[in-house]
C-alpha cells in the first residue's frame, strides 16, 4: 500500500508537470487581460512536435527549441485574433484548438515512423543509484528533468509577476487598460507578449507531455481537455503563479490516481476513474470562485481608440 | 528669446470625427508659471482638445510647440517624454495596485527589477513639497475620491512634467478639497511649472487662473485676462446668451401624503465597504428632495437600495406602504433613471421601440398570447417620440446612433410617461448640454406637480438648489442635514457636504 | 421631416452593413480554403482535384446530397443550441456532451424491445433523451448562475465526463451494452424505436428536417416573443436586463437547459436514425463544430441553416475527398477551422465602426450629419 502511494504521488508530480509548465504563460496572458484558449490546441501542436524533432532530428535541444519556435508562432496568431482585430477570445481558441487538433492528426499519419518508436525523452539528472533511495528516491531523484524544471517555473513567474517592471506592467494592462495607456505603456504591445508567452509555454508543456516519459505522441486529442483545465487552476489559483501551479498539482494527482486506482481495486469502473480530473476540476472550480479576484477586464477586448 | 515666454502653444488645432467637428481651428497658449484656464460647456470641446495635446487622440490639422518648439505627439509616452502630464477626468488609475505602483508604472527604467524604495522616498518628498498626502503603500481603491486625485497629481508631477493638464479637477472634490487642490496649483505655478486647468465652473476658474481661454461648440471664443474678467462675462462667452439656472417658482402641492418611506437603512457597496448608514428619509407626493453631495458618498447605492436592484442588510424600505423587496420594474410605481444610462438605462444595440419596452416587454397590450405586438410597441415608441421630442429619423434606430441628450429622453420616455408615484433621477442632466438640461428640469417640475413623489440626485449644486423643495447632504452614506429648498444657503450645503452636521453648526 | 423620407437614409446603410458582412465572411471563407489548399498541396495531393472530389462528394449525386443533409442534421441542432447560448451571452459549448447523454437516454428506452407501435416508442425515446441532457445542462447552468462558474471550463469539462460515461454504458453497462463486442458499443435500437429512411438506398432521416424547422421556429422565437426579448435583453446588456427587473440566473438556467435538451435531442436522432447503436464516440468534435456553425451564422438561427448546410457539405466532400486522393480525413475540421478564423480574421474589429462615442451634444446637426457619413462608408 505505501509503494502505491509513493508511486502516485511519483506520477502526480509528473503528471502536473506539464500543467503547470502551461500554466506559467497562461497566468501572465490572463492577468493581462487575455484569455489564450487555444492553450489546448497549442499543446497538442507541442506534444507532437517534441516527438518528432526528438526523434528524426534526434536532439532534446532542438526539439525543445523547435516546440518553443511553434508555440511562438502559434501564440502570435492567437494574439493577432484576440488583440489586434479584437476577435472574441473564446471563439479564437475554440478554433485554434480545432485546426491544431486536425493539423497534428494529419501529421502525425504522415510519420508513421513515430507510431513504432519510442522518441528519446527528457533524462533524469540524478545518477540512477540514487533512484533507489526509498520514497524519495523514486519521488524526486526519478523525475525527469522537465519535472524539476516545471517545479522551479511558478516561483520564477510569481517574481517577473510581482517583483519586475514588466510584471506590474501586465498585471496593470489587464486590471486597466485606458490607464496603463495613458501612463504611457504599449497595451497592445504588452497583450502581445503575454500572448506570445502563453503559446511558447503552452507547447512547451506539450512538449512535457509527451517527452516527460511516453515518448510517443497519440492521434485524437492527446491533450485531453488539460488546456481546459489549466485555465480552471488559473481561475482556481487566483492567478497567482505559485498557487495556480499547486492546483494544477492537484489536477495532475486527480490524473494520476486514476491509473493507480485501476491497479489496485476493479470494483470501479476505469471509465468513473477516467472522469476523475473533469469532475475535480468543476468542483475545485466551484468551491473557489468567490475567492478569486478577476483581472478586471479578464477577456475583454481592448479598443486602443477608447479614450 | 521672445517665443519660449510660452511653456506651450496649440495652433489652429481641427479635430473632426465621423460627422462632428470636436475642435474646429483652436488655438491656445501658455505661459510658464502660468494657470491658463479652459473654459467652456459639457461637449464644447475642451476634452478632446488636451487628448490631442496628451497624445490620445490624432489633431486632423493644427501644430503643437513646446518651449517654442514644434512637437509631434502621436502617444501618451512621447506626451510624458516631453513634460506634459494630465490628471484626467474619470481617474487613470490601476486601483487594484498600490499608490507607489501607480506612479512608477511606464516609466522606463534599464533596470527591470522592481526597486520601490527610492520612488516611495522620492514620493514623500512631494508630497511635502505640494502638501497632497497619501500614503504610497495603500491600495488605491481604498483610498477616497479625493485622495485619488491627489494621487493622479503626484503621479504627474513625479515625471517632471512642464505642462500638467487638470481635467475638471474639481468635479469629486469637496469645497475644501478644492481650496487644498488651488494651494497645490500655487505651489507647483511657482516652480516654473504651466498649468491647464480645464472646467465649465465659472468661479473656480475666477479663482485660480491668470488667463482664460473659452472654447464654445469646438470653436475657440476668446481668450481673457482673469483680471479682466468676470462672471457674467465669461458666461456669455461660455453659453452665447447669458444664462442662470433660477429657482423654479412653484406652489405647494395640496394633497401631500408619504410615498417612499425609508427607516434605518443600512447597505454595502461592491467592495462590502457601508455605503448606507442609518439612513432614514420620507419623500411626499408633489415635492422633489434633492440629495446633494460629492459623488461616491452613497448616492448610487440610494437610488439602487429604493429600485430593488441592490439588497439592503438592515432597515426598511417601503413605497406607498409596500415594502420594497427585489427589482421594481412596474413602471407605473417606480420611475428610475439610472446614472449611467448607457450601461444600465437602455440597451444601444436595441431599436429606439425596443428600449422602449424594456419593463413592461411581458405585459398587454405589448405582449399578448406570449407573442410581442410589434404593431402597437412601434406605435407606442412614434408617439413617445413624439410627445418627448426625441430627434430620430424612425423608431426603428439603434440607441446607439442617438446623442447623449436623445439617449437620455428615451430613459424618460419610458420611465416617466407611465405616471409613476414615485420617480428616482440620478444624475439625470450629467454630459447633457444646457438646452438638454433645461428639459429634464423641466420635465422633472412637471412630474413633482403632477404629484410624483422625486427623488432628485445630483452633484450639481446648482440644480438642486433650483429644483428641491427639500434638500439633504449626503456624507459617506449619512445624512448631514435637511434643509428647505427656499431658504438653503450655498455655503452651509458645501459644509455639510464636508461631513458637518447641520447640529455642529450654531 | 418626412419619417418615410428619412427612414430611407438609414435603412440603406443598414443594409449595406450587411452587404459588407457577407462579404467579408465570404471572403474569410475563400483565404481558409485557400490555405487549407496550401495544407493539403504540402500533404501530397493537388489542391484542384481534392476540391474537385470534395465538390462532387458534396453536390455530385442525390446521395452525396442527401449525405450532406444527414451530416447536417447535427450541425443544425448544435448550431442552434449554441446560437441561443450566444444571443443571452453564454458560451454553452458541450454539445458534445449533450448529444452522448441524449444518446444514453434514447437508448434506456430504445434498445428494448418494448412492444410499442414507433409513434410511442420513438418520442418516448426522445424525451428521454431530452430529459438526461436537460439534467446535464442544468449542472453549468446552475453553477454559472448561482455559484459564477465560468460555463466555457465547465461545460468542456462535462463534455469529458459524458464521454466517459457513454464509454462505461456501452462498453460495461449491462443492460444496453453489447457486451463482448468489437468495438465499445450499445445493442441494436429496437425496430420500432429506429427513424424511418426517407431515401431508399441512402441513410436519410428526418433529423436535418426537423433541425431546418427548430431553427426556423427559434429565429420567432428570438424575434416575436417575450421570451426571446428577455433572451436577447440579457445577452446585450446585462446591466440592464437586471434593471428592467430580468430573473438573469434563472434565465441562464433556462437557456442553458434549452440548449442542451436541443442537443440531447441531436444525439437522439444520430443514433436513432443513422447508427442505430450507441457507439463509443459517435460524435467526435461536434462539440466545436458546432460553435462554428452558430458562430459564422452571428448567432442568427436563419444563419444556422446556411452555415450548418456549408459545413455538411465541406464534411461530406471532405469524407469523398480522402478516399479519393488519400488526404487525410482530419483535413474535414481543419477547413473548417481555418475557415472560422479567417472568418473572424477579417471581421470583426471593424464591427464596431458603427459604435461611436456618444458624448457629444449637438443632437440635431449632429445626428443628420452621422446618418450621411454612416451612408458615405458603404
Amino acid at each position: 500500500m505505501f509503494s502505491i502511494i509513493v508511486d502516485w504521488l511519483q506520477a502526480a508530480l509528473r503528471w502536473a508537470a506539464p500543467l503547470i509548465v502551461v500554466s506559467f504563460g497562461e497566468v501572465f496572458a490572463e492577468r493581462s487581460g487575455v484569455i489564450n484558449m487555444g492553450i489546448e490546441g497549442i499543446m497538442l501542436f507541442g506534444a507532437l512536435v517534441g516527438v518528432a524533432a526528438s526523434y528524426y532530428l534526434d536532439s532534446l535541444l532542438l526539439a525543445v527549441l523547435l516546440t518553443i519556435l511553434v508555440g511562438a508562432v502559434l501564440g502570435l496568431a492567437v494574439a493577432y485574433l484576440t488583440v489586434s482585430r479584437r476577435a472574441n477570445q473564446v471563439v479564437t481558441g475554440l478554433m485554434i484548438n480545432m485546426v491544431s487538433l486536425g493539423a497534428t492528426d494529419m501529421i502525425f499519419a504522415m510519420m508513421s515512423e513515430t507510431r513504432q518508436n519510442r522518441a528519446t525523452t527528457f533524462p533524469t539528472i540524478f545518477p540512477a543509484s540514487m533512484h533507489d533511495i526509498p520514497v524519495i528516491g523514486p519521488l524526486f531523484f526519478s523525475q525527469p528533468v522537465s519535472t524539476w524544471i516545471a517545479f522551479i517555473l511558478p516561483f520564477i513567474a510569481a517574481y517577473i509577476l510581482y517583483k519586475t517592471r514588466w510584471g506590474l506592467n501586465v498585471r496593470a494592462v489587464g486590471d486597466n487598460p485606458k490607464a496603463s495607456a495613458t501612463a504611457g505603456l504599449s497595451v497592445i504591445g504588452i497583450k502581445y507578449q503575454t500572448v506570445i508567452l502563453s503559446g511558447i509555454f503552452a507547447c512547451l508543456g506539450g512538449c512535457v507531455l509527451s517527452l516527460a516519459e511516453v515518448g510517443y505522441f497519440s492521434a485524437g486529442g492527446m491533450a485531453a481537455g488539460r488546456g481546459f483545465i489549466v485555465m480552471a487552476a488559473c481561475v482556481v489559483g487566483g492567478w497567482d503563479p505559485v498557487r495556480t501551479a499547486l492546483i494544477c498539482l492537484i489536477f495532475g494527482a486527480a490524473d494520476s490516481a486514476q491509473l493507480r486506482i485501476q491497479t489496485v481495486s476493479s470494483t470501479i469502473p476505469y471509465q468513473f476513474l477516467q472522469m476523475l480530473p473533469y469532475v475535480v476540476t468543476i468542483v475545485a472550480l466551484t468551491i473557489m470562485v468567490k475567492h478569486s479576484l478577476v483581472p478586471k477586464t479578464w477577456g475583454a477586448a481592448y479598443d486602443p481608440k477608447d479614450v | 528669446m521672445e517665443e519660449n515666454r510660452y511653456a506651450l502653444q496649440m495652433q489652429d488645432i481641427t479635430v473632426e470625427f465621423p460627422g462632428v467637428i470636436a475642435n474646429d481651428h483652436v488655438s491656445i497658449d501658455c505661459k510658464k508659471g502660468e494657470v491658463l484656464g479652459l473654459l467652456g460647456e459639457n461637449g464644447a470641446g475642451k476634452t478632446t482638445l488636451m487628448n490631442v495635446l496628451y497624445g490620445l487622440r490624432p489633431p486632423t490639422s493644427g501644430k503643437i510647440f513646446l518651449d517654442g518648439k514644434e512637437v509631434q505627439i502621436s502617444s501618451p509616452y512621447e506626451a510624458i517624454e516631453n513634460g506634459i502630464g494630465m490628471v484626467h477626468q474619470h481617474f487613470k488609475l490601476v486601483d487594484t495596485l498600490s499608490v507607489i505602483e501607480n506612479v512608477v508604472l511606464g516609466i522606463k527604467e534599464k533596470k527591470q527589477k522592481l526597486d520601490l524604495e527610492p520612488a516611495k522616498k522620492r514620493l514623500k518628498e512631494l508630497c511635502e513639497e505640494y502638501q497632497l498626502y497619501v500614503d504610497p503603500d495603500e491600495i488605491v481603491w481604498r483610498l477616497p475620491v479625493g485622495k485619488q486625485q491627489w494621487v493622479e497629481i503626484l503621479k504627474a508631477l513625479y515625471r517632471d512634467c512642464k505642462v500638467l493638464i487638470l481635467d475638471e479637477p474639481t468635479a469629486v472634490l469637496t469645497p475644501s478639497e478644492s481650496d487644498h487642490l488651488c494651494q497645490a496649483i500655487r505651489q507647483i505655478i511657482k516652480k516654473g511649472c504651466s498649468v491647464i486647468f480645464i472646467s465649465h465652473k465659472l468661479r473656480e476658474v475666477m479663482d485660480i487662473t491668470d488667463r482664460i481661454t473659452v472654447i464654445r461648440d469646438g470653436k475657440m471664443i476668446g481668450t481673457i485676462k482673469t483680471s479682466d474678467a468676470n462672471q457674467l462675462i465669461l458666461a456669455e462667452m461660455m453659453v452665447g446668451r447669458p444664462i442662470s439656472i433660477d429657482r423654479k417658482p412653484r406652489s405647494l402641492y395640496p394633497q401631500s401624503e408619504p410615498v417612499l418611506e425609508m427607516h434605518n437603512v443600512n447597505a454595502v457597496d461592491e467592495r462590502g465597504i457601508p455605503a448606507l448608514r442609518n439612513f432614514s428619509l420620507t419623500v411626499n407626493s408633489g415635492e422633489i428632495v434633492g440629495v446633494a453631495g460629492v459623488d461616491g458618498n452613497g448616492q448610487r447605492e440610494l437610488a439602487e437600495c429604493i429600485a430593488g436592484l441592490r439588497k439592503i442588510t438592515s432597515g426598511s424600505i417601503s413605497i406607498k406602504g409596500k415594502p420594497v423587496t427585489g427589482v421594481i420594474a412596474d413602471p407605473s410605481f417606480l420611475g428610475f433613471i439610472p446614472e449611467d444610462r448607457q450601461k444600465t438605462g437602455l440597451v444601444l444595440d436595441f431599436s429606439i421601440a425596443d428600449n422602449m419596452i424594456i419593463k413592461d416587454y411581458h405585459e398587454k397590450p405589448f405582449a399578448q398570447k406570449h407573442m410581442l405586438q410589434y404593431k402597437t410597441i412601434k406605435k407606442h415608441a412614434r408617439e413617445m417620440i413624439r410627445k418627448y421630442h426625441i430627434k430620430t429619423p424612425s423608431e426603428d434606430v439603434k440607441v446607439r446612433n442617438l446623442s447623449g441628450g436623445n439617449q437620455q429622453k428615451v430613459v424618460i420616455a419610458r420611465e416617466l410617461d407611465p405616471e409613476p408615484v414615485l420617480d428616482i433621477a440620478s444624475h439625470p442632466t450629467r454630459g447633457l448640454d444646457l438646452g438638454a438640461v433645461a428639459n429634464v428640469h423641466e420635465t422633472l417640475l412637471k412630474e413633482r406637480n403632477r404629484g410624483a413623489a422625486v427623488l432628485f440626485i445630483s452633484a450639481e449644486l446648482q440644480e438642486i438648489m433650483a429644483l428641491s423643495d427639500r434638500i439633504i447632504v449626503l456624507f459617506n452614506g449619512e445624512i448631514m442635514g435637511e434643509l428647505d429648498g427656499e431658504s438653503a444657503d450655498q455655503n452651509v450645503i458645501g459644509q455639510m457636504m464636508l461631513g458637518q452636521r447641520a447640529e455642529v453648526k450654531e | 421631416m418626412n419619417a418615410s423620407g428619412k427612414s430611407k437614409t438609414i435603412r440603406l446603410p443598414l443594409l449595406g452593413d450587411m452587404a459588407v458582412s457577407f462579404g467579408r465572411t465570404l471572403l474569410g471563407i475563400l483565404m481558409g480554403l485557400v490555405a487549407s489548399g496550401i495544407l493539403i498541396a504540402i500533404s501530397g495531393a493537388n489542391p484542384f482535384t481534392a476540391y474537385g472530389a470534395l465538390l462532387r462528394g458534396a453536390l455530385g449525386s442525390r446521395y452525396a446530397i442527401s449525405n450532406v443533409l444527414v451530416r447536417a442534421s447535427p450541425l443544425l441542432l448544435g448550431g442552434i443550441g449554441v446560437a441561443l447560448g450566444i444571443k443571452s451571452g453564454l458560451w454553452n459549448i458541450g454539445m458534445e456532451g449533450y448529444m452522448y447523454l441524449g444518446a444514453i437516454g434514447a437508448s434506456v428506452v430504445g434498445v428494448f424491445d418494448l412492444g410499442l407501435p414507433s409513434f410511442i416508442h420513438i418520442p418516448l425515446c426522445f424525451l428521454f433523451a431530452m430529459a438526461f441532457a436537460a439534467v446535464w445542462g442544468a449542472i453549468p447552468g446552475y453553477l454559472k448562475a448561482y455559484r459564477g462558474v465560468n460555463e466555457v471550463t465547465c461545460t468542456i469539462m462535462l463534455s469529458y465526463v459524458a464521454i466517459y460515461l457513454t464509454n462505461w454504458v456501452v462498453s460495461a453497462f449491462p443492460p444496453i451494452a453489447e457486451i463482448g463486442a468489437f468495438y465499445p458499443m450499445s445493442k441494436k435500437f429496437a425496430d420500432s424505436a429506429l427513424l424511418p429512411i426517407l431515401m431508399r438506398g441512402s441513410s436519410l432521416h428526418a433529423g436535418p428536417f426537423i433541425g431546418v424547422l427548430l431553427c426556423l421556429i427559434f429565429y420567432f422565437i428570438l424575434n416575436y416573443t417575450p421570451f426571446g426579448y428577455q433572451t436577447k435583453l440579457l445577452g446585450s446588456n446585462p446591466h440592464a436586463a437586471h434593471y428592467a427587473g430580468v430573473d438573469a440566473r434563472k434565465q441562464m438556467v433556462k437557456i442553458m437547459v434549452l440548449g442542451a435538451i436541443i442537443g440531447g435531442f441531436s444525439g437522439a436522432i444520430e443514433v436513432m436514425g443513422l447508427n442505430r447503436r450507441v457507439y463509443m464516440d459517435f460524435v467526435t468534435n461536434v462539440g466545436y463544430e458546432s460553435v462554428a456553425v452558430a458562430l459564422l451564422a452571428g448567432g442568427n438561427p436563419i444563419g444556422v441553416i446556411a452555415s450548418a448546410l456549408f459545413f455538411a457539405a465541406l464534411k461530406a466532400g471532405g469524407a469523398t475527398m480522402s478516399i479519393e486522393t488519400g488526404v487525410s480525413s482530419s483535413m474535414n475540421s481543419i477547413i473548417i477551422a481555418l475557415c472560422m478564423l479567417f472568418v473572424i480574421g477579417v471581421g470583426v474589429a471593424d464591427g464596431r465602426r458603427q459604435q461611436k462615442i456618444v458624448d457629444n451634444s449637438k443632437d440635431d446637426e449632429s445626428e443628420s450629419k452621422e446618418l450621411e457619413t454612416a451612408k458615405g462608408e458603404v
